[in-house]
């Protein structure tokens, strides 16, 4: 697949604290790859040093395998987290000012506008004050203005927050589309559902450094393992010694085994013993959600499964 | 260059169709015009009135029984009076005057005239001009004083014409016409620029105070960041300096279209003749040079707020700075060559609109001090500039909070 980004050893220190350190990624042509993490993770400032609003102190960002540091703007879409529009401007004016900005031909941008307008069902707003827009309206429309001028690299700094599920729907659609039409998408996110359903790769970064990266098949068959919940008075070194259970969490009544990657569901099932207080059961796989979680409040799921390499 | 005019472009268009800046464009002169207007309308009226006040009522008692004699000459003299004679003592009319407003009680007797010292009680609201009015009857007075010595008519007269000493000065006429003719064109000749270049000026400070609003707006909307993928942050500050010059050169040219025909008609000197001199393009030069500053500044700050009312007072006095000239109008205008203003001439602060002031009132230039002062306001300006491309660059990301003068000072140095 052709590269159209690719990061090498980036990091960046504020003042004294290191926020990002030593972060290698690539993403290509046609591709969804994630930057996932926790809030303070370090996300937006990759995205920022990737897109030259903030200058890392080191490492490499090569667009299209042209020179380093040269930052083609005219080819990049970016939507980021912190967005907003003009209160007290039209919607049409205000996307052929972002057309501008990008060189873009304002005829055809003009067109694309109403095209984009129609299809996120706000038809007849271009000529509506972004004041009289609801907070959801003004969402389309930060996002239309992000990709109004068919940009080669699209990077969406939590495209999905503070959307209604109706309107993340019409957006990952319309990700998937771009993609799918040979747009390269980096986007950051904290909703795992979402991303799990979208990306073709993901890296996951806390405390500013990689915790994961590959793509979503090696992520979920590394981490995925199967979890057994269950509700009932049982006591934790009982719950240890079970065949195949990786570690146990407890919490009052509540256990969670995670069991090892090569569980049979039903075999391990018929194991488990007879003296076993069981209110509930459940047996589900581990999502990628949890990982996250995990993750964020520095419990050591994805270091004791370790670290998938890129390849 | 060609990203910091679409943003100079975008600011034009925006503030052109935004219906506050239509209203204060056309609507300043219009208010400027009433206020100019108004105040001596209204004193017009009032001195109308004044016509129509209210009589002083004056109480003589006449025990020199003169009065018939004076009569005549108040009426002359077109005196508001309205007099009654009265038989009463001081101690008794004191008392009623307690009462009256607007009432003076005269005592005319031998012992006050002899002595030369009339004693006269006055109640509360006595105008004034009534030292002077009862002056009046000064003359008359004398002159019957006079008459009891015994003095004839042509003695009387003698004693009474006083000797004044009147200055004469020897000039050439035709020279001292010349003089007071070209002082006159000397004086329009740099006064009608200077006040044009002062326009100039405050009308594009005004327009610098909206980039500070339209730097702060870019942070609170949270816009900078998607317009700071498209363009550099100086870029955008640089657009955003050159579309507020714009704007300000337009209002000023509305301003200046609307009052010029108003001006035109009621003055019947030629001021185009004088505006179009050669000082005109130095004033305006000043003038920009003010305006690149100040919207350094305010470039600068607002990135800094995203609220300007929240701001500290270190921010807020830097809404003064554009101001400070004039508080020292007073002074410079009584002597414009003094230390003083000298010293403000320097200060780039001010120096814009002093210079502007200076040199519209000093006869000669003095063209080291305006090249002294115009290297300082340079040398400012850029190192404003390269501050506030600083301040601009972090400040405009940061949202949420208004930037304490520490946080400021670190950006200055990362």
């Amino acid at each position: 697949m052709e590269e159209v980004l690719r990061v090498e050893g980036l990091g960046k220190s504020f003042k004294k604290t290191r926020v990002v350190k030593d972060i290698n990624f690539k993403v290509h042509k046609g591709e969804i790859m994630a930057v996932l993490g926790p809030n303070g993770a370090g996300k937006s400032t990759t995205i920022r040093s990737i897109m030259g609003i903030m200058m890392p102190d080191e490492g490499t960002v090569v667009f299209d395998n042209q020179v380093e540091g040269k930052v083609p703007k005219q080819k990049i879409g970016y939507l980021p987290e912190e967005r907003g529009l003009y209160k007290n401007v039209k919607v049409m004016d205000i996307l052929l000012y972002f057309a501008e900005l990008k060189d873009y031909p304002l005829d055809q941008a003009k067109e694309r506008a109403l095209t984009y307008l129609k299809k996120f069902g706000l038809e007849g707003k271009d000529d509506v004050k972004v004041d009289e827009l609801s907070k959801g309206m003004g969402q389309k429309v930060q996002f239309i203005g992000s990709i109004i001028h068919e940009p080669e690299l699209l990077i969406l700094d939590e495209p999905f927050s503070g959307l209604d599920p109706v309107s993340q729907e019409t957006f990952k659609q319309e990700i998937k589309d771009l993609a799918n039409n040979g747009t390269a998408i980096l986007l950051s996110s904290h909703q795992m559902n979402l991303v799990e359903e979208m990306c073709d790769r993901l890296f996951m970064i806390h405390r500013g450094k990689k915790v994961i990266y590959g793509s979503m098949d090696e992520v979920k068959e590394q981490y995925a393992n199967f979890k057994c919940t269950i509700h009932g008075n049982n006591d934790l070194g009982d719950l240890e010694r079970i065949d195949q259970v990786e570690r146990v969490e407890q919490n009052d009544d509540i256990s969670i085994l995670y069991l090892k990657s090569d569980v049979k569901a039903s075999e391990w099932i018929k194991k488990l013993p007879d003296h076993l207080d069981i209110q509930e059961l459940s047996l589900d796989r581990i999502s990628l959600h949890e990982i996250f979680i995990d993750i964020a409040t520095d419990r050591n799921l994805a270091q004791e499964a370790g670290v998938i390499d890129e390849k | 260059m060609k990203n910091s005019w679409k943003v100079a472009k975008w600011e034009i268009k925006r503030n052109l169709k935004s219906k506050s800046f239509l209203i204060s464009l056309f609507l300043t002169p219009i208010l400027i015009a009433i206020f100019a207007t108004v105040p001596s309308l209204l004193s017009d009226w009032s001195d109308d009135e004044d016509t129509q006040q209210p009589q002083t009522t004056v109480y003589i008692n006449d025990e020199l029984g003169v009065w018939n004699e004076l009569e005549p000459l108040t009426d002359e003299d077109g005196l508001n009076w309205d007099v009654e004679l009265t038989e009463e003592t001081e101690d008794e009319m004191t008392s009623t005057l307690e009462d009256e407003s607007r009432s003076v009680f005269i005592h005319l007797n031998e012992t006050s005239l002899q002595n030369g010292m009339i004693d006269y009680y006055a109640s509360e609201n006595v105008p004034q001009d009534f030292t002077y009015e009862i002056q009046m009857l000064e003359q008359p007075l004398r002159y019957m004083l006079l008459q009891e010595t015994g003095l004839d008519e042509s003695e009387i007269q003698t004693a009474m014409t006083p000797i004044v000493f009147n200055q004469n000065d020897v000039i050439n006429e035709a020279e001292a016409e010349a003089e007071a003719a070209q002082g006159a064109e000397q004086f329009l000749s740099k006064f009608v620029p200077g006040i044009f270049a002062g326009i100039v000026l405050f009308s594009i400070v005004i327009t610098g105070m909206m980039v500070f609003q339209s730097a702060s707006e870019e942070k609170k909307e949270k816009v900078a960041e998607i317009i700071l993928s498209s363009v550099s942050a100086e870029e955008l500050m640089q657009g955003k300096i050159i579309g507020y010059f714009v704007l300000g050169i337009l209002q000023v040219t509305v301003w200046i279209g609307m009052a010029a025909p108003v001006i035109l008609w009621l003055v019947d000197f030629p001021i185009i003749e004088y505006l179009f001199v050669p000082e005109l393009a130095l004033l305006l030069l000043i003038a920009v040079l003010g305006y690149l500053m100040f919207a350094a500044i305010f470039v600068g700050l607002g990135a800094t707020l995203e609220d300007a009312s929240s701001g500290s007072n270190f921010q807020g006095f830097i809404f003064i700075l554009p101001w400070l000239p004039f508080i020292f109008i007073a002074p410079i205008i009584s002597n414009p060559e003094g230390v003083f203003a000298q010293a403000l001439s320097y200060i780039p602060f001010t120096s814009p609109g002093i210079m502007i002031l200076r040199l519209s009132i000093l006869d000669e230039w003095p063209w080291i001090e305006i090249i002294i002062s115009l290297a300082i306001l340079i040398v400012s300006i850029w190192l404003l500039m390269k501050l506030a491309g600083k301040i601009f660059k972090v400040g405009i990301l940061i949202y949420g909070k208004n930037a304490t003068l520490p946080e400021i000072w670190k950006w200055l140095w990362s």
